[in-house]
């Protein structure tokens, strides 16, 4: 356990290395809320706003899982660079096992995009209101889940090249397909709605059902706006990708460290 | 050698340079592709009925203007790269005066800008159409030199900062606020709705210009920001690339030699 924290407290160290991209970061998170939701108030139907008020509610729990997401893969980055430039030889020579180097980077950006979403959380809070104190933990439990899901699947993805270009380019159409694709901007009712008239094709609609940040987004929204209902499918939905991805993430990068 | 000759070797050596960059065209792609399916498609099914026959197509056309300026805004990372590799020394070595250099790199930059989303704005066309070729030809040409008028600001911003990383936050924050405060995703009208404030950053933007003709152009007239158009959407750039293009110059020589970068 210590040196899974000791990895932890490494990850964390490099993390607030990157403080002026964490300014980025949260600007364009603010500018999201305070700038284009509160521009789409005026422009959405009343009919899309009628059960949350405003747009601006929508959106609020959706910019707090965005924060998250994109805090959380960052992780990525750093150990694909670390692949890259074989710095994971120094830390296959620490006194630490495999798998706790694994657990503890995994844990470590999953605990970073925690940190990071905190503020936007709290904005949202201090602007939808508090939840009772059993829902704010199933919030921050549900939050940790998408959190290490994300931390994983940036990882995974990390070590499947040694081009910092194919990640990126990796990283640019997960972060698309599961930001769009999800209910962080848009009711999901609405993409079923497109769905059901063929707009949509379906297997986008399952992607958006299925995908743990519309998850999250309509978890929050569930205990803060009462709409859409809290259903255990959420929870679920979030344990899968959790899981999936944690462990894929920690066999991946215990065997690309040791690969000559 | 002529002066045109050497400015065209600088502009010729930034599109080279750039072809290197073909996966962050591929990733610009995949941005617009999601944008224009997805958050586009889906967005004009949410908002008011009195927009929603029109919101896709004014949406796609803001998406290119935003392509446009993220395009645009490149050179300036292209800068900070080359004065971290120690290149900068090297193009101040040559045969080439500062003033040639700056302008080259700002035309160069904005050539680029449009090589890349070339393909991009013909997608955009063939979705929402034009009317008046004549339009879209002026809308271009005014469009040029938005992108020369981008890429100046950015090498201005550049030399300035001199460093990268401080140049990556600044451009970062930015790109989030003028993108937000211009008409590239909503119509002045509801933005005036939302604050004062907003509205007027918005309307003496640099992106609300371009958004602006480049609709003119394909023919999506209501929701013009700019009175009379296009001769006030035209003389918003003209000044924005006079500006940043000529002031670019005399900060570019001022700050350029004597190191410092960090």
């Amino acid at each position: 356990m210590k040196a899974i924290l000791h990895i932890i407290e490494y990850d964390f160290r490099n993390f607030f290395r990157y403080k002026w991209w964490l300014v980025g970061l949260i600007s364009m998170n603010l500018a999201d809320l305070l700038i284009m939701a509160v521009i789409y108030n005026q422009m959405v139907s009343p009919e899309i706003t009628e059960l949350t008020k405003s747009y601006f509610n929508f959106f609020a729990p959706g910019v707090t899982v965005v924060g998250l997401f994109a805090s959380a893969f960052m992780i990525g980055r750093e150990i694909n660079m670390q692949v890259r430039r074989q710095i994971h030889h120094y830390m296959l020579s620490l006194p630490i096992t495999r798998l706790e180097l694994a657990v503890g980077r995994l844990l470590a950006g999953g605990l970073r995009g925690m940190v990071y979403m905190s503020p936007l959380l709290l904005t949202t809070f201090l602007f939808l209101g508090f939840p009772s104190l059993p829902q704010f933990f199933v919030i921050l439990g549900a939050l940790f889940l998408l959190a290490t899901g994300i931390s994983g699947l940036s990882i995974a993805i990390a070590v499947s090249t040694t081009s910092f270009e194919k990640f990126v380019t990796a990283r640019g159409l997960v972060y698309y397909v599961l930001f769009f694709c999800s209910s962080i901007f848009y009711p999901l009712s609405l993409i079923q709605t497109l769905g059901q008239e063929g707009v949509m094709p379906q297997p986008i609609v399952a992607l958006a059902e299925l995908n743990p940040l519309s998850s999250g987004a309509d978890l929050i929204r569930s205990f803060l706006l009462g709409t859409p209902p809290f259903t255990l499918n959420m929870i679920r939905n979030l344990i899968v990708f959790s899981t999936v991805f944690a462990t894929t993430a920690t066999f991946a990068y215990m065997k690309i460290i040791e690969r000559r | 050698m002529k002066k045109t000759k050497k400015l065209l070797l600088v502009v010729e050596r930034d599109l080279r340079m750039f072809l290197q960059y073909k996966f962050i065209m591929i990733m610009r792609t995949i941005w617009f592709a999601a944008q224009v399916a997805f958050f586009g498609l889906i967005a004009s099914r949410m908002v008011v009925p009195e927009l929603a026959d029109i919101y896709f197509e004014f949406y796609v056309a803001g998406v290119v203007i935003m392509m446009l300026y993220s395009a645009s805004v490149f050179i300036g990372y292209d800068i900070n790269e080359e004065a971290e590799h120690g290149v900068f020394e090297y193009l101040l070595s040559l045969p080439i005066s500062r003033k040639e250099l700056v302008l080259g790199r700002s035309i160069g930059g904005g050539i680029r800008s449009f090589i890349l989303i070339g393909p991009i704005i013909a997608i955009s066309l063939f979705v929402i159409g034009f009317a008046n070729p004549l339009n879209l030809l002026i809308a271009f040409s005014a469009l040029f030199l938005f992108a020369f008028g981008v890429s100046g600001m950015s090498i201005t911003i550049a030399v300035m900062l001199k460093s990268g990383d401080r140049f990556d936050i600044f451009m970062g924050v930015l790109n989030a606020l003028i993108v937000r405060l211009s008409t590239t995703m909503y119509p002045q009208a509801y933005v005036q709705n939302a604050s004062e404030v907003y509205a007027t950053f918005s309307k003496f933007n640099p992106l609300t210009f371009a958004s602006d003709l480049f609709r003119w152009g394909t023919g999506i007239e209501r929701y013009l920001t700019m009175d009379p158009m296009p001769l006030a959407a035209i003389i918003g750039i003209v000044i924005f690339f006079f500006a940043f293009t000529f002031v670019g110059v005399t900060i570019y020589e001022k700050r350029l030699e004597g190191g410092g970068w960090r």
